[in-house]
Parts: C-alpha cells; structure tokens; sequence
C-alpha cells in the first residue's frame, strides 16, 4: 500500500498533465452550451403555443399520444411505452406539478437523462482508452516497467487514477450543465417535487408507491448511477486499452459498443437475450423515472448483475493480461 | 571558462524547472485528490440511495400538493364583451380534424374565421380531439383534471362526440387507412337495427356529457357540432341512419335548450346530398371543403 500512492499519485498528474482532462471539461463547456440553446429554442416555441400554462402542453401531450394509440402503424411495444408515459403525465397534472419546469436544475436532470448511456461514458472513455495504450503509443510503458515496482501494481494505479476521474467527471458534468443551464433558464428548482417509484405491470403503472422527491436529492440519484455506468464502461475501455497497442483502435472499439447499444436498445425488444449484453443496460435513471427497461424481464438488480459481472471480468482480463505479457513494442 | 558558466546556467535552469514542475505537481495531486475523493463518496451516496429507493420505494409521502383548486369556470360573460378569446376542442375524430389534409379540422378553421370577422384576438388552447372516441369514452376524460383545467381556462367548448357511438365499426376500419375500398364492406358490418339499438344508452351518455362541461365551465360558449349521416348514399343504412341522426342530435337539443350558453351547430343538411364533394376519402370523415363548412356554420352561429 505504502508504494502504492505515489504510483496513484504519479498517474493523476499524468493525465492532468498530457491534458486529457481539460478535454473533457472543454467538451462540455462547448457543447451544453449548444444543448441549452436548443432546449431554449424549443421551450420557447411551445411557450408561444401554450401561452406559457404548462397544464395546457402537458393536457396536450396526453391527448396526442392518446391519438397515436389508436393507430395500426404504431408497434405494439411503443403502444405500451406511450400509455405508461400518459399514466405517468395524468399523475403529475393530478397532483398539479409541472413535470418539465423550466429551471437550470430540471435541463440538469433532464441532460443526465439523456447522457448516461452514452455523453458521459464517451467522456470516460476520453481517459480510459488512452491509459494503458498510450504508453505503450509512446514508447514510455517500457520505462514505467524497468521502476523495481510490480506489474500488477502498476496497473492498480492506473485503475485507481481512473476511478478518481470518472468521479471527477460525472460531477464536473453536473456542475457545467447546470451554471450553463442556469445562465439561460435560472439557478432555481432545487425543491421542486420529482416523482419517482412507478412500478410498471405489463402496460400499467402501479401508482401505489409513487411518491415525491425534491429535485436535488433526484439529481443526486441520477448522478450515482451515472457514475457507476460510467464506472463499467470505463473498466471496459481499460481492458481494451490494455489489450489493444493504439488509442485510436480502443476508443474505435468502445464507441461501436456503445453505439450498437443505443441502436440495439431502441429495436431489441423481440431479441430477449440481448439484455445480457452491457450496453443494453446503461439507462439505469430509466428505472428512476419509470420508463418501461427496453426488455421484458429487466430491472435494476438485473441490469446492475449485468454491470457488475461485465466490469469485473474486464478487470480479470486486464489484469491477467497485462501481467503475463511480454511488452515488445 | 566561457564553458563552464554556461553549463552552471543550464543545470540553474533545468533546477528551476524542476523545482516548478514538482511544486504544480504537488498542487495537482492535492486538488485532483482531495476532489476525487469526496466526488467519489458523494456519488456512491446517490448510487445507494438510487438503488435503495428504485427497490424499496415508499408510497408514503405524498401529501405535499392537493390538486390546487383551479378557476372553474370563466365568469358568464358572453362573446362580445371579451377582447380576447380562448377555445378549447375536445371529442371524436371531427374534433381532431382527421380527414383534413391541412390538419387544421373545423377546430383551426373556425378559430380563423372568427378572428376575422371579429378582429379579436381567438386562441385555440388545446384540441383534445382523440380518434374513435365514443361517448362512454369521454365521460372518463371529463373526471381527469387535465380536461378539467382545459374546459375551465377556456370561453369556447367545441364538442364533436356521437358518430362513433353510432356509426361504430366504420371509424376503426377507416382508421386502417384501407380508404374507400372497404366502404362496401364496412357498410354491409353495419347493422341497420343495431344503429338504432345503440341510440338509447349512447343518448343518455351524450346529456351526461353536455351537462358535466356546463358544471365545469358554467360561463363557456358550448358548441355541440352535430351529427351527419356519411351513409346516406348506402341503400341499407340510408333511412336508418338519417333516422339515428336526427334522434341522436334532437337527444343532444333537450339539454342544449335548457341553457343559454349552448348550441347544436347542424351539419346534416351541409352532407346530406354532397356526401361525395366533402367527405374524404375514407368516406367517413369530412375532407377539407366540408371541414371549411362546418367551421362557416360554427362562426355564423356565434356572431
């Protein structure tokens, strides 16, 4: 342990020093802007439609995905989905709660909503991929393996470095989209009641233990499960990292993943055995907000089984990998 | 000589950058350390707290916000005195305006044409225009408090409901977009008995509703766009559809006469012998010429 911090150390200032978390911050601080300006945009426009009464959008929203049920060429599944979402918005007008108040804190929310499977993970990967491969680009692995320090231990560091970024990560995330956010559409809305806890049977929703929770302590639910997808995928493209010499061809590696789970997530409801895989399972905040997991049979502990087993192999692997092989280069 | 200085400046040099590079990195390590961590205990806070409330969830809390009790009812005031006027649909296809190849239904056109010809501000609010709806379908949406806060924020109901209830059948099939092809057949589904068998029940759900939108707007304009007969020009069904219709809409009168704010806008006589020229093609619903007519009807009655 005692020789283990200053290898910790040593990565941390690596990675701050080859500048790859400043690009990550720079990716958000150019990108949520443009988020937020077409959040506002859009906002804006039915503002002007709804004369600013969001009981009105949201009676409006009902009645139109009330209309598109009755259409033959709706599938069945996104029949389903849509009468769960009209249960889920009739709650929240009977309780007379705004489910998207514009304020900093619910863009916020709803950005989480919309990254976690996806924007943070690649923001991971931006560190992950790079931290083994890299050195072995530069040629400066060799001289990280001549110090009198074990491999594995080595490689420890490394893991730990990127444990301490992913958290970095998801709570610079937070904290950039909402002072953006914030700037257009206020820094309010910490309070404002969240519901959450709607248990989905077949295609209704049982209301029976839906209840209400402030919106920063949703946001904080929101961001642990964010940090720990971020955490799988971020293991995941370690193992990569390790096994493969460029850091071009391991990010390549893990953006394929990721983008065959957004498509396979959004056709995959007929191909049951897809939801082992892990990308399928990265849309924890789904089980938060009570949208319907896109498989038959999953639910949180599934998808966290999953998480769990896919990250702790990828760590076996690199592990085993890293140790035993001969490094050439 | 001249070496030897040079080479005490270059190691000042290289020890000054040493002594910079190891003071930023002992900033760094700090900052990026002391972050991380409490970063990393913050969000596996959130995680199990996330994970504890998804599995354990706890009905318990929800005492926070009874509906709000919301201006019911706009104060009776009639057209003319208002400089700003609301309008809210709600009902069957009619009201959403399916067959309309703008999608403006009599909705939009009506909302149009009045604000032309009063010079008032008209705003539509909402259509709650859903398609196949029949009466025992509304009366539901009429205890939702969306629809509630709908028909309350609004100066003018327009209602469609009724050909659903009547023509039943007919308006599913269409919705399959198999157009007029199937109309022989959806016609020979229809029953000339079972239309009128259904009138009854259908009638009494009708008044239910007229009566329920006056409670909860007593000061809104209520327009009840009634029924036509699409299938006057089939042999079978003509005399008892114009039959079912003329039922239906008188059914429809004795509630509307009871009040003053209320009115049937008459569209039979507008399809009567001109099914052709304004239904569209599913043979069922208006097409945008008889949309345009019906909407004429409705302003020439408020004015």
């Amino acid at each position: 342990m005692i020789n283990l911090l200053p290898l910790v150390k040593n990565e941390t200032i690596k990675i701050i020093k080859k500048k790859r978390f400043y690009v990550v911050l720079l990716i958000l601080v150019v990108l949520v802007p443009m988020f937020t300006y077409a959040q506002m945009r859009s906002a804006e426009r039915t503002r002007e439609k709804f004369h600013g009464d969001w009981r009105l959008e949201v009676q409006q929203q009902i009645t139109d995905n009330e209309n598109s049920l009755s259409s033959d060429r709706v599938p069945d599944e996104w029949k389903k989905f849509r009468k769960i979402f009209i249960q889920q918005l009739q709650y929240y007008l009977d309780h007379d709660v705004n489910p998207n108040e514009p304020n900093g804190v619910t863009f916020t929310r709803e950005f989480l909503d919309n990254s976690i499977s996806l924007f943070i993970p690649l923001l991971v990967m931006a560190i992950a991929s790079d931290i083994v491969s890299g050195e072995r680009t530069s040629g400066t692995i060799k001289m990280l393996l001549t110090r009198p320090v074990k491999r594995w231990k080595v490689l420890l560091s490394k893991l730990i470095a990127l444990v301490m970024y992913n958290s970095l990560i998801v709570v610079a995330t937070v904290i950039i989209t909402y002072l953006i956010s914030g700037a257009v559409f206020g820094y309010k809305g910490f309070t404002i009641p969240v519901f959450t806890g709607f248990l989905i049977r077949g295609s209704e929703v049982d209301m029976s233990a839906v209840h209400a929770v402030p919106q920063w302590e949703y946001l904080l639910m929101q961001a642990g499960l964010a940090w720990c997808v971020s955490l799988v995928v971020g293991v995941l493209a370690f193992m990569v990292s390790v096994l493969v010499r460029s850091t071009a061809a391991s990010i390549v590696v893990m953006m394929a993943a990721l983008i065959a789970g957004s498509i396979l997530t959004n056709m995959a409801s007929a191909w049951s055995s897809a939801k082992y895989l892990f990308m399928v399972n990265l849309q924890l905040t789904n089980y938060l907000s009570g949208t319907p997991a896109p498989i038959e049979g999953m639910s949180l502990t599934f998808s966290l089984i999953v998480l769990t087993v896919w990250g702790a192999a990828a760590i076996a692997i690199s592990f085993l990998v890293f140790t035993k092989r001969d490094i050439l280069n | 000589m001249f070496m030897y200085i040079t080479f005490t400046e270059t190691t000042v040099q290289i020890d000054l950058w040493r002594d910079y590079v190891l003071s930023s990195s002992k900033w760094i390590w700090r900052i990026i350390g002391i972050l991380s961590v409490a970063a990393t205990l913050l969000l596996i806070a959130g995680f199990a707290y996330a994970v504890q409330d998804i599995n354990h969830p706890q009905g318990s809390k929800l005492n926070l916000s009874a509906p709000s009790a919301k201006p019911e009812g706009t104060a009776p005031g009639i057209i003319e005195q208002k400089k700003e006027l609301k309008a809210a649909v709600i009902g069957d296809s009619l009201a959403k305006g399916t067959g309309d190849s703008t999608g403006s239904g009599f909705a939009r056109r009506s909302v149009t044409k009045l604000a032309e010809a009063t010079g008032k501000k008209v705003t539509l609010l909402n259509n709650l225009g859903i398609n196949g709806l029949t009466t025992s379908g509304l009366l539901p949406k009429l205890r939702e408090q969306g629809t509630r806060y709908v028909l309350g924020e609004a100066d003018i109901i327009l209602l469609s409901i009724g050909g659903n209830d009547l023509f039943q059948g007919a308006d599913l099939l269409s919705g399959s977009q198999t157009g007029t092809a199937a109309n022989d057949g959806e016609a020979a589904d229809l029953d000339p008995d079972e239309l009128l068998e259904a009138l009854p029940q259908a009638k009494k759900q009708l008044q239910q509703i007229l009566e329920q939108i006056r409670k909860i707007n007593p000061g809104a304009l209520i327009i009840y766009v009634g029924l036509y007969n699409p299938f006057g020009d089939v042999k079978d069904l003509k005399v008892a559809g114009n039959q079912a219709v003329s039922e239906w809409n008188s059914a429809a009168l004795t509630v509307i006469n009871k009040y003053d704010n209320m009115t049937l806008v008459p569209t039979f006589d507008l399809f009567q012998h001109h099914l052709n020229k304004y239904l569209s093609t599913d043979h069922f619903h208006p097409n945008d010429q008889g949309y345009e007519r019906i909407a004429e009807r409705i302003v020439q009655g408020m004015l």
